[in-house]
């Protein structure tokens, strides 16, 4: 067995040494003009110890632990590995990247960092931009070797284009991926993060933006099997009348694990429409978060926006927050949001067991069941029982 | 089969049940008729092992074991079935991973092995028609959406599938129409056997029109306050419970 020995540091030394490596790693040279521009405005300032200042960011990363702050990182990129799924190589197709000089809807959307992450984020010394013109598929499978590997994507969808998005991580050590996506008008992206955190010694941070244009959908399915850390951000923008945007989450946070979402909608013309459907099943000494915002401006008239979620704890050292947030601006809206935690209800599990189910079977077919809400609106079958498996796998009977 | 000696039993520090007594013998049709809130599906609640309940008197037997003693599922591969008076929705369970798992823990107790999937395709067909029920409710979640109707019917379905031995009917007939209730009559009556005994709990006359008792009791207050037979429901019907009672 390898050893890591890790030089230990304070939250604020460990957030003081983040900064300063992610601000040294950026290459300049290869930052496309547009993101030059962010990057200059905001990164100077940036620096990640403000989120124990700052009472903004203090506010959103309250409930999350922020401990592997102490260790001394070194920026290692990934490496980039065939997705480790079969049924995405039948499709496997050479998608190339652009060239950085290209202007791109997506770089033009790019939107300016509101946290000292995104502001750092955006140098990451890999960088990936993309167009998708037709009808494709595109799989983004990256491995780290233990350290922090940062990485920045942004895809165009191009008008009309109906397209797919796989996002597959693997390895351990702190993955900090910042992910900008441009949908054009009538446009679709699917956009799938399968993401199993093996161990503690892995680190997800996604930070991921969309813009939507006139009539453009986007769709988001996040399965995470966690028994690492995860932060999930969502921000979307529906810009354009009409666009709409389906978010998922299906997350079931292991012993030890954490997982953190953290989701804004903001509406921004009339007629368009948001739901976001997020499930946690969280086992003993597991942590979830869930920060879900709409924002509905003042000329997004004639709005729908749905949110729920739920998270069900299987022990008392299981924990859940959940903080939804509205801020709605226009009067002819439609918008909905629930919100629940609580443990196994004595009812269902009566009633399997009155019909000679075991007990340990029983919660076993309801704590999935409870993701199962979620799972069964992805699309791919293939990566529904992916999700199944893997979660009748680890739940701890 | 089935013996209820002096049974008492309270919810929350409440008593509810005060000293009921009942002798169900294979092959037997019972009717508990009674007002509501007379304790009659707590007696069905104690039965099958529902937690929340303290039993703090007498004694419960089924084929010479002390139920009480048994977990849910253990009361359930002995051969005792509830038909609930609310059916639970269990949304993101197929009503055939669900019989799936109750059928093959039933077989598992016998020492029997699981069925593969064709077997248990057809033996679910075949009682799905017996209750007319349509094809795709086997893909539906577990009494999610289902009507009132639907509900009740499929927990006769569940019955005819896991063979019990026992069957506690908690106002099966309440909220049913006149078609539905013929079915519901209709798929007992199939599966009475000699082997076979139910205990129907309902406060209408009219499901026993359709299901001929062989013995009729009235709970009231926790207690079993007359037996008799068949033509007992009549009686009740026609007079109503205050004047049957106060008769007694
Ligand atoms: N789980 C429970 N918690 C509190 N009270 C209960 C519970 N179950 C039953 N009761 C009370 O016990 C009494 C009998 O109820 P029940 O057995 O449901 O009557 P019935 O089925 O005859 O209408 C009622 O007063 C009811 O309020
Ligand atoms: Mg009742």
């Amino acid at each position: 067995m390898e050893s890591i020995v890790q030089e230990q540091l304070s939250l604020e030394e460990g957030a003081a040494h983040l900064t300063q490596i992610l601000r040294e790693s950026r290459d300049e040279q290869i930052l496309p003009v547009l993101l030059r521009q962010h990057v200059s405005l905001q990164a100077q300032q940036a620096e990640l110890g403000r989120i124990f200042t700052d009472q903004s960011l203090k506010e959103d990363w309250k409930y999350t632990p922020l401990d592997f702050l102490r260790r001394r990182w070194q920026v290692k990129p990934f490496e980039e590995v065939s997705p480790p799924f079969s049924f995405l190589e039948d499709w496997r197709r050479e998608i190339v990247p652009i060239p950085l000089h290209e202007e791109t809807p997506a770089l033009r959307s790019f939107p300016e960092p509101r946290s000292p992450w995104e502001a750092l984020a955006v140098g990451a010394p890999t960088h990936r931009h993309y167009t998708l013109k037709r009808d494709e598929r595109l799989s983004l499978a990256f491995r780290n070797s233990g350290e922090l590997a940062p990485l920045t994507c942004t895809i165009s969808v191009s008008p009309l284009a109906d397209c797919e998005v796989w996002l597959c991580l693997s390895g351990t050590g702190f993955s900090l991926l910042r992910l900008h996506f441009h949908v054009g008008r009538e446009g679709r992206l699917r956009l799938y993060i399968p993401d199993r955190l093996e161990n503690q010694s892995v680190y997800h941070y996604f930070l991921v933006t969309g813009y939507l244009e006139e009539y453009a959908t986007v769709e988001t399915y996040d399965l995470t099997i966690a028994s690492g850390w995860k932060r999930s951000e969502i921000r979307l923008q529906l810009g354009g009348t009409g666009a709409r945007a389906y978010l998922h989450g299906a997350a079931h946070v292991l012993s030890a694990g954490m997982m953190d979402a953290a989701i804004r909608v903001e509406h921004l013309a009339p007629h368009t429409e948001s739901n976001q459907l997020f499930r946690s099943l969280v086992e003993a000494k597991g942590r979830s978060t869930f920060q879900g915002r709409i924002y509905v401006h003042r000329l997004a008239q004639k709005t729908n926006a749905y949110q729920s979620h739920k998270a069900l704890l299987t022990a008392a050292s299981a924990v859940a927050y959940s903080r939804p947030q509205l801020e709605i601006f226009a009067d002819d809206v439609r918008c909905t949001h629930g919100v629940t935690t609580g443990f196994l209800q004595g009812e269902m599990l009566f009633y399997l067991r009155a019909r000679g189910i075991p007990e340990g079977l029983a919660k076993q077919m309801l704590y999935e069941a409870f993701l199962t809400e979620v799972i069964e609106k992805v699309p791919s079958p293939s990566l529904q029982s992916w999700a199944s498996e893997e979660i009748r796998r680890n739940i701890q009977s | 089969m089935l013996q209820i000696q002096n049974l008492h039993a309270s919810v929350e520090g409440r008593s509810i049940l005060k000293g009921v007594n009942l002798e169900v013998r294979a092959g037997e049709v019972h009717a508990i008729m009674g007002p509501n809130g007379a304790g009659k599906s707590t007696l069905a609640a104690i039965l099958t092992g529902k937690e929340g309940y303290e039993v703090t008197e007498g004694e419960v037997l089924f084929e010479g074991q002390n139920l009480l003693d048994m977990a849910p599922e253990e009361r359930s591969h002995a051969g005792i079935f509830l038909a609930f008076q609310y059916p639970v929705e269990i949304p993101g369970v197929s009503m055939i991973q669900f019989l799936r798992a109750a059928l093959n823990a039933h077989r598992m107790a016998k020492g029997l092995e699981p069925l593969d999937s064709a077997e248990l395709m057809s033996l679910l067909r075949e009682k799905a028609a017996l209750l007319k029920l349509e094809p795709d409710f086997l893909t539906r979640s577990v009494n999610e959406g289902f009507s009132g109707g639907e509900r009740k019917r499929a927990e006769i379905f569940q019955m005819a599938i896991l063979d019990p031995k026992l069957v506690i009917m908690d106002e099966t007939d309440s909220g049913l129409d006149i078609d539905a209730l013929k079915i519901v009559a209709e798929a007992v009556n199939a599966l009475r056997t000699p082997q076979r005994a139910f205990v129907l709990i309902t406060h209408y006359y009219r499901i026993l029109q359709y299901i001929r008792p062989d013995v009729v009791h009235i709970l009231m207050d926790g207690r079993i306050v007359r037996s008799g037979d068949a033509s007992l429901a009549i009686e009740l019907e026609e007079k109503g419970y205050d004047l049957l009672i106060s008769q007694a």
